[in-house]
């Protein structure tokens, strides 16, 4: 489905053109939300969508750069950030909407069917098989997230041992989560 | 009543100290099993929160608040675990609007960001080892297997699907 943009100039929110983008922002969230599972995973088919026809590629890359370095889910920035770029406070909206239903309904629609089967041996050997993964896909991403695609230089090490410390002597967690930032700001550059 | 509000403060935590669906794994381990679900169902949110369509931070809260206090317990999680994200996104449009990244916050992150790395670490530990029982040869080779596909950059949830298939053909 593609929703006409004729004569939609990104300026014109306030006359009733500004729907169709709303509509159009509405449907691409939907959509990418449906076909990934993951922000980071979001961002390949976020740009065939939107580059070029909502916003150009520098804009974009300023979305991904700037969904990295704020706190919360990673979907619902992009979202927000494109939406906003796009179609103002209702695009925001509009974009929000459309991400956040994917997840949502799926999980909800799932959940009702694992009480139904929760019992199945199948159910069970299907989350036994899945969990090893789970935990190699969660140390990948921390490698992942760790290493950042830069080579590793002191400062990071210097915090992630401090924090290691601090887990292993049972700190509470929020709170070494927000020492380290603040070391961050503080701590040599 | 105080189950809601601690599901609500507990995913409004977690969101606010990581920056994305995976990195809060980590967190939401420390702070939720063995307090209000178990490490088995912990086990369940992640996988299916990795294989399902949509953001992972607001897939996890729902399981988990569905699991802890049903509809009420999902909503009031979904919530939590969406305003950190929104409530950021608009300050940035209307404080600094065509926005130029604040170097404190982008160092604040970058120095979250190791101490969320060790913690992701725990919690694979702790799924890998408490996850579903004891570890065997099975749980290693499927464990092994998976790294390698993540390492060559294969899509998680055919990984994860097809772990689960083995699970339900080798595992018992």
């Amino acid at each position: 489905m593609k929703v006409p943009l004729t004569d939609a100039a990104p300026s014109s929110s306030h006359l009733p053109s500004g729907f169709w983008i709303w509509l159009e922002l509405f449907w691409i969230f939907l959509k990418t939300n449906l076909l990934t599972s993951s922000g980071p995973a979001s961002v390949g088919l976020l740009y065939k969508y939107v580059v070029g026809n909502f916003m150009t590629e520098p804009e974009f890359v300023e979305a991904v750069g700037f969904s990295n370095f704020l706190p919360g889910s990673e979907a619902l920035k992009l979202a927000m950030f494109i939406g906003f770029d796009a179609g103002g406070y209702p695009g925001t909206a509009a974009a929000l909407l459309g991400a956040i239903l994917p997840p949502t309904v799926s999980m909800l629609v799932v959940m009702l069917v694992l009480q139904n089967f929760q019992n199945q041996p199948w159910v069970h050997g299907f989350i036994q098989g899945m969990v090893p993964a789970v935990a190699m896909l969660i140390s990948v991403a921390a490698w992942k997230l760790f290493r950042g695609g830069k080579s590793i230089r002191t400062r990071p090490l210097v915090i992630a041992a401090l924090s290691l410390i601090a887990f292993i002597l049972g700190a509470p967690t929020p709170l070494v989560l927000l020492g380290s930032g603040l070391l961050g700001i503080f701590l040599f550059p | 009543m105080g189950i809601l509000l601690s599901l609500f403060w507990l995913f409004l935590k977690v969101n606010l100290l990581s920056t994305s669906g995976i990195s809060s794994v980590g967190l939401l381990h420390q702070e939720a099993v063995g307090k209000i679900i178990t490490e088995e169902q912990f086990a369940q949110a992640v996988s299916f929160s990795s294989v399902l369509p949509g953001s992972e931070a607001e897939k996890l809260a729902m399981f988990v608040g569905l699991r802890v206090a049903g509809m009420p317990g999902a909503l009031i999680s979904l919530l939590g675990s969406s305003l950190p994200p929104i409530i950021l996104m608009l300050g940035v449009f209307m404080i600094l609007r065509r926005l130029q990244r604040e170097t404190w916050v982008t160092r604040f992150v970058e120095g979250l960001i190791p101490a969320v790395a060790v913690l992701m670490l725990y919690a694979a530990y702790g799924l890998l080892t408490g996850g579903t029982g004891p570890v065997n040869w099975r749980v290693l080779t499927v464990a092994a297997v998976s790294l390698i596909a993540f390492i060559f950059d294969a899509p998680p949830p055919l990984v994860l699907i097809a772990a689960g298939l083995v699970g339900i053909f080798f595992f018992k």
